[in-house]
């Protein structure tokens, strides 16, 4: 099978540790988004270089951002890999987290 | 994507291994150079644009449907045939590398041919503009930077913007862009890029002239003004 | 160099020391001292200041600029120079606050929480971050030594002056010559780099030694994006990828392996590929099976926890460092927190994108303690891109959480997908260039 096409199982996959109760206390916006910072700068703060930057980014716009990656909705190359790492929660933790940033 | 259009798209990929290393420095065009680039543009293709839309990664930052997913990228949804295709013809061709987002650029356009350029072209002029932004000036804000856009301002001598984007920004005097419904984040940065020479692949560096007489704040007021615009 | 016991014995009753710099009651929350100013140690030192200005932090390390291993093999290649590896502490001395001590340290006295430098300074420390790096093992190859890797077959896999020697080598090297890369055994840094290495050589000799080619022995099986790398050598430089790995592919994915001699080979164990000693002077290497012959011989051994670790006694059995997995706290030593490549941290490549993330989680732990908190869930992530070719992008990419006591990746599927398109391969190229730079500014600015 295509590795394109396990994407979907994948995602179910994910979706069922996403839910699942396993972890007492989810990470804080700001420690999620901590492991962002070595490609889109501390504190999500980034000039013009090829990444994008996280600060400031409406709180919507990077939970789009997060669920279209993590369902293959939208192309990436390893963004996909990375959101299917975080909770629906947990992104919008972290997307109140970069919203704060000025 | 179609099978055969995957393996060819892969064989031009692997055969052109350096060219973003090696690509050439930017070239202002005259007026008449650019006239020339347009009328050799191919007939686009519209439906295989939107199969390059996905298969080139272009949909990852500029939209499944040619609206950007965040402010960061420029919408390309409605945009005139003309200016996409020059755009990335410059990308390819012509050295057109204003900033490190121009890289991202360079290696997506690497393999691209003209005919790949106007179906992707095409593609994005068929589809209706972005919806206008839910960003508002303030009303006097507003009335001026309108005046601005619809008359200029001739102790600057600066040209109505509407001159050739169009009073509805619509764009397509001459190569220009339809500005309306774009992202606030690509209009800035475009201007900026043109305000300080980085970008200077415009016909006779016609913008560079406009954007080194406007205050950032304009610029700022005119990129909320565009893309709060209706569509054209 | 002093051995462990006269170690641990330089810092015991370390009050007497001759003390250049003041053992105060820390101020404003605490003294944390960093010792080893790499990608994991200066991220942490960051990332303490940002927890909490307040804190006083120090970082001990023996250079004064760090030379950064990432992206290094380019050195060999000539795509970059040694200066480019170059980076500088300021940022984080001017922007932060941060205290470096140029020294090294020599004692070290866990139940007075000092440590000695060279220098005759004592530091006195109300938490201790350790991020030593990683030890080669030159040694433990036949024939192979420290001495003979300065002079006549390089590791590099620490950058410096063997970096440097290797770019040479490569580039006096006869047309038609054998360029031979023996791999490390697991667990060792940077788990795609070896053969990235050997990628970037093999599209080098594409244009400057067209008949060279390159031969990687390994004493592994497979490593770390091993099919999406083998499979942009076979797009690249005609790799004939071995049967195992063909079955694996996607339908829409097509393999037609040649036959011809490719000018890339990886040997792997299965097929004799663990080496057995080398002659130094001869460039022999003798595996399993049999002798190859290189003109270039490029050896990276096998490694463990940095020596600063052993000499601190913060190591285990296995050479590496055990630690609570939640904080990196040492499982020896209280108060002690290792990170980067020398700790054991389960799931986690050693990489310096997992020492970053390491790092941040230790930095707010730490912060957390000193305040009082208990500190947070952690969450670690890893990133490495590694090349195929210079335009030839491919990554791992994971999120790691705390299962049960151990560190579990939770992400998923890991590689860039083998039926990528040209267009995801190229921007992986893209973003691995961009990546060396967002990343340096992480850890360093």
């Amino acid at each position: 099978m295509g590795t394109l096409m396990k994407t979907p199982l994948l995602a179910l996959a994910m979706l069922a540790f996403t839910l699942s109760p396993a972890r007492a206390a989810d990470p804080t916006g700001e420690a999620m988004a901590a492991t962002c910072a070595g490609c889109h700068g501390t504190q999500g703060r980034l000039g013009t270089v090829e990444f994008m930057p996280l600060a400031g980014l409406p709180e919507a716009e990077f939970v789009r951002a997060m669920t279209d990656f993590r369902t293959g909705k939208r192309l990436s190359t390893l963004m996909g890999h990375v959101a299917r790492g975080f909770s629906d929660r947990e992104v919008r933790a972290m997307a109140r987290y970069f919203a704060s940033i000025k | 994507m179609s099978r055969a259009l995957f393996l060819a798209s892969l064989a031009l990929a692997f055969n052109l291994a350096h060219a973003a290393h090696d690509s050439p420095a930017a070239h202002s065009p005259s007026v008449a150079e650019v006239r020339a680039t347009l009328a050799a543009m191919p007939k686009g293709n519209a439906a295989r644009g939107k199969q390059l839309n996905q298969s080139l990664m272009c949909a990852s930052c500029h939209g499944n449907e040619g609206v950007a997913p965040t402010s960061n990228w420029a919408s390309l949804a409605g945009q005139r045939a003309a200016y996409t295709y020059k755009s990335l013809l410059d990308y390819q061709k012509n050295g057109r590398h204003e900033n490190a987002r121009a890289t991202v650029m360079q290696a997506a356009v690497s393999g691209m041919s003209r005919q790949d350029m106007a179906d992707v072209a095409a593609w994005y002029a068929s589809l209706p503009a972005p919806n206008p932004a839910p960003v508002r000036l303030d009303a006097a804000a507003h009335t001026r930077i309108d005046r601005l856009v619809r008359r200029g301002d001739p102790t600057r001598l600066l040209t109505a913007c509407a001159s050739c984007h169009g009073a509805a920004g619509q764009g397509g005097i001459n190569e220009t862009p339809a500005l309306a419904g774009q992202t606030v984040g690509s209009f800035v940065r475009t201007m900026n890029d043109y305000r300080q020479g980085h970008r200077v692949t415009d016909a006779n560096q016609g913008m560079r002239q406009f954007a080194q007489r406007l205050s950032a704040q304009e610029i700022r007021a005119l990129a909320l003004y565009y893309a709060a615009l209706p569509k054209p | 160099m002093l051995n462990r016991r006269e170690f641990l014995k330089a810092g015991a009753g370390l009050a007497f020391a001759a003390a250049t710099l003041p053992v105060r009651a820390a101020q404003g929350g605490g003294h944390v001292v960093v010792v080893g100013g790499g990608v994991g140690g200066a991220t942490a030192a960051k990332y303490l200041k940002l927890a909490n200005p307040k804190l006083r932090v120090t970082v001990i390390e023996a250079n004064r600029t760090y030379v950064r291993g990432y992206g290094s093999s380019e050195v060999v290649t000539g795509h970059v120079s040694m200066d480019d590896l170059n980076v500088s502490y300021d940022t984080l001395k001017s922007r932060y606050g941060i205290q470096f001590v140029f020294d090294t340290v020599v004692g070290f006295d866990p139940a007075r929480k000092q440590l000695r430098t060279a220098g005759r300074q004592t530091l006195a420390y109300d938490k201790l971050i350790v991020s030593p790096g990683i030890r080669l093992l030159y040694d433990a190859i036949p024939g192979y030594s420290a001495a003979v890797a300065e002079t006549r077959v390089p590791s590099g896999w620490i950058p410096g002056a063997q970096t440097a020697l290797l770019a040479k080598q490569l580039k006096a090297m006869r047309q038609g010559g054998t360029f031979v890369l023996v791999a490390p055994p697991t667990p060792y840094r940077c788990p795609p780099g070896p053969y990235e290495r050997a990628a970037l050589v093999t599209e080098w000799m594409r244009r400057h030694n067209p008949t060279g080619k390159v031969i990687i022995l390994d004493p592994k099986d497979s490593f770390i994006t091993d099919a999406t790398m083998q499979l942009g050598w076979h797009r690249l430089y005609g790799y004939n990828m071995p049967a195992d790995y063909l079955k694996d592919l996607p339908a829409s994915v097509q393999v037609k392996n040649s036959g011809r001699p490719s000018p890339i080979e990886w040997v792997r164990a299965k097929d004799g590929g663990e080496v057995e000693k080398i002659d130094a002077r001869t460039l022999a290497v003798t595996t399993l099976q049999g002798v190859e012959k290189a003109d270039v011989l490029n050896i990276i051994p096998p490694m463990q926890a940095g020596k600063l670790a052993l000499d601190m006694g913060l190591t285990d059995a296995s050479g590496w460092c055990p630690v609570d997995r939640r904080t990196f706290e040492s499982s020896v030593h209280k108060d002690v927190f290792v990170i980067g490549d020398a700790s054991i941290a389960d799931a986690m490549p050693k990489s310096g994108f997992s020492a970053n993330t390491q790092a941040k989680v230790t930095a707010r732990a730490v912060a957390d303690q000193l305040a009082g908190r208990t500190p947070g869930e952690p969450v670690w992530e890893n990133t490495c891109y590694a090349l195929a070719g210079s335009e030839y992008g491919l990554f791992v990419a994971d999120v790691f959480r705390l299962k049960d006591g151990k560190i579990a990746q939770v992400s998923g599927q890991r590689y860039l997908p083998l039926d990528a398109t040209p267009a995801q391969i190229r921007l992986a190229a893209t973003y691995q260039q961009a990546w060396l730079k967002t990343f340096t500014e992480d850890c360093f600015a």
